[in-house]
């Protein structure tokens, strides 16, 4: 499973940070596109997330999903919580977030591809919402100070992060202690080979 | 690793077959890959947590 412990992935950090961002640019810019993943409501509908919300929501809200199962399915969010979702993609998860804690709570987006920020602002913006703010950054140097959040959430990002304990290192600074990370995330269930893992054009495809 | 840091209380909840229809189901179930959600949490400093 992918929380077991695991050597540190022989690839180009920056190459296979490059691959990524560029395959999730053009989810932002075609999300109607070909892709080797669903998305969007279909996609949201599948992984069971709430219908009535994702109905309420317009299209730009969630053409971009492209999560991998759903971080809200063993525990929900609670009223004025803060939450900081990592790979923040279009916003959808983040839109999820903001409906959950309420107009007290507050969702702090990170994500490191221009277009999708752009996006989730921009979403954010024209459903008016105030408590919500979508930063620019990498999964490995979250740009939120230390234990100010009550929950992590992410979905679909951290398979796709070269530095896994990196990653889970920074959740952890930036989580109040009692706070909890709910994420979802792919797992294969037979080893894939090296010759694969070095393969950054695998990573994405 | 999750444990590793000082993740307390994992759980993982049942798998979704996330490609099943997609163009990438064929390399999906060539390893077996399925989305999971995950829950953990970082320990209070006291026992009120």
């Amino acid at each position: 499973m992918a929380v077991e412990s695991e050597p540190p992935v022989p690839v180009d950090v920056n190459a296979l940070r490059e691959d990524v961002k560029s395959k999730y640019r053009e989810v932002a810019i075609d999300p109607h596109g070909k892709y080797h993943f669903h998305t969007g409501r279909y996609l949201a509908k599948h992984l069971g997330y709430d219908d009535e919300f994702v109905a309420s929501l317009p299209d730009v809200a969630v053409e971009s999903f492209a999560g991998v199962a759903n971080p809200f399915s063993l525990q929900t969010l609670a009223k004025g919580e803060h939450v900081v979702d990592v790979g923040s993609g279009g916003g959808f998860d983040s839109f999820v977030a903001v409906h959950q804690v309420g107009a007290s709570g507050k969702i702090v987006g990170v994500d490191m591809t221009e277009e999708m920020l752009a996006k989730s602002r921009s979403t954010a913006s024209a459903l008016g919402l105030s408590n919500v703010e979508f930063r620019e950054g990498l999964a490995e140097h979250l740009p939120v100070e230390d234990e100010w959040a009550d929950v992590v959430i992410s979905n679909g990002v951290i398979n796709l992060c070269a530095d896994k304990r990196a990653v889970f290192s920074e959740i952890w600074r930036v989580l109040r202690p009692g706070g909890r990370l709910q994420f979802a995330d792919i797992a294969n269930g037979k080893p894939v080979p090296e010759a694969a893992l070095k393969n950054i054009d695998l990573w994405t495809a | 690793m999750l444990s590793e840091i000082g993740f307390v209380d994992v759980r993982i909840g049942p798998p979704v077959d996330t490609f099943k229809g997609a163009d990438g189901e064929q390399k999906a179930r060539l390893f077996q890959v399925y989305g999971y959600p995950f829950l953990a949490r970082k320990p209070a400093l006291n026992k009120e947590n």
